[in-house]
């Protein structure tokens, strides 16, 4: 598994697609879990938690499923945890459950690219 | 030895400072935990640190306000949690430093550097949204970005938490010790 994070706007697909240009990709934000299960690349990944959070699915074991299903896959997300805490109860868990599932599926990573004015910066390289 | 541990939400970095703390060996370890639990959300937040503390030997001593005078024994080995919710305390409780927040804290860091031997502070990254705010929200802002600017001055090393993986904007390295030292 890699990872390709950071903040909105700041080039990751783009990087994402020059390291890996041969790679077709999923959109967390239309995608099923069936098509989160076999990607190769998933874009948008913090679109996905919020939309299963707004379904009423729990993502509380989430990382787990997706390392079990598909330890290969790149995934791309936001960073959303660098801001003031959202005073919507539903904003204030969206944006911890990002957090913590993105913790671990980094810890399970064997590669972390930090993305910042479309600058990747490679912070874990196992 | 002080380590400011700061990062995003839900990122790791209270596991991270623990990870620290029990790396500087078998002193009295003491977590002063600053969250006033003033609701459900607040009390569930406070259940799930003391679940991840349990078995690590931390004395749990409550500060929300007035650091400075907070009783720790010398040389023991300290993680305050969180400057967020100290400085909010400070500036937002009735019995706190309110305009003299910055100064109060600050005071209270050196205090707890001279008490431990080591400390090590976990503080937030609130600081990167498109969201403009104002008044009190802002002044917080303001009063936090201050207060973490000076405690990375104070720092021996200063390292961001991005899900779990330390960034390293400040490392302590022993030869600056040792010509500081010499300097003395």
């Amino acid at each position: 598994m890699k990872m390709i994070i950071g903040g909105a706007f700041q080039g990751k697909t783009l990087l994402a697609n020059k390291i890996y240009p041969e790679i077709v990709w999923a959109n967390g934000g239309d995608a099923d879990w069936e098509m989160i299960a076999s990607a190769q690349g998933i874009l948008s990944f913090h679109e996905f938690i919020r939309k299963e959070m707004q379904t009423g699915n729990d993502v509380s074991e989430l990382a787990e499923r997706l390392i079990q299903v598909n330890p290969q896959v790149v995934l791309v997300s936001n960073e959303v945890g660098y801001g003031i805490v959202p005073i919507d109860a539903f904003d204030r868990a969206y944006r911890e459950a990002v957090g913590r599932v993105c913790t671990k599926l980094a810890a399970y990573s064997t590669q972390v690219t930090r993305v910042v004015c479309g600058i990747g910066t490679v912070i874990k390289d196992a | 030895m002080m380590i400011l541990v700061t990062g995003g939400s839900g990122s790791g970095k209270s596991a991270f400072a623990e990870d620290c703390i029990v790396a500087f060996g078998n002193a009295r370890r003491i977590y002063i935990a600053t969250m006033y639990p003033f609701d459900e959300e607040s009390r569930k937040r406070v259940k799930r640190h003391q679940a991840m503390r349990q078995g690590k030997g931390f004395d749990t001593l409550e500060c929300y306000t007035g650091l400075a005078r907070a009783a720790i024994p010398e040389g023991s080995t300290v993680l305050l949690e969180c400057m967020s919710n100290l400085v909010a305390n400070e500036m937002f409780q009735e019995n706190g430093a309110h305009e003299n927040t910055v100064k109060a804290v600050v005071d209270g860091v050196e205090f707890l550097q001279k008490q431990t031997e080591n400390l090590v502070i976990v503080t937030n990254e609130i600081f990167s949204e498109a969201a403009e705010y104002q008044g009190d929200t802002k002044l917080y802002q303001k009063y936090l970005g201050m207060i973490n600017q000076k405690l990375s001055d104070m720092a021996d090393e200063v390292v961001e938490v991005v899900y779990g993986i330390p960034v390293y904007h400040k490392k302590y390295k022993a030869s600056d010790v040792d010509r500081r030292s010499e300097i003395r």
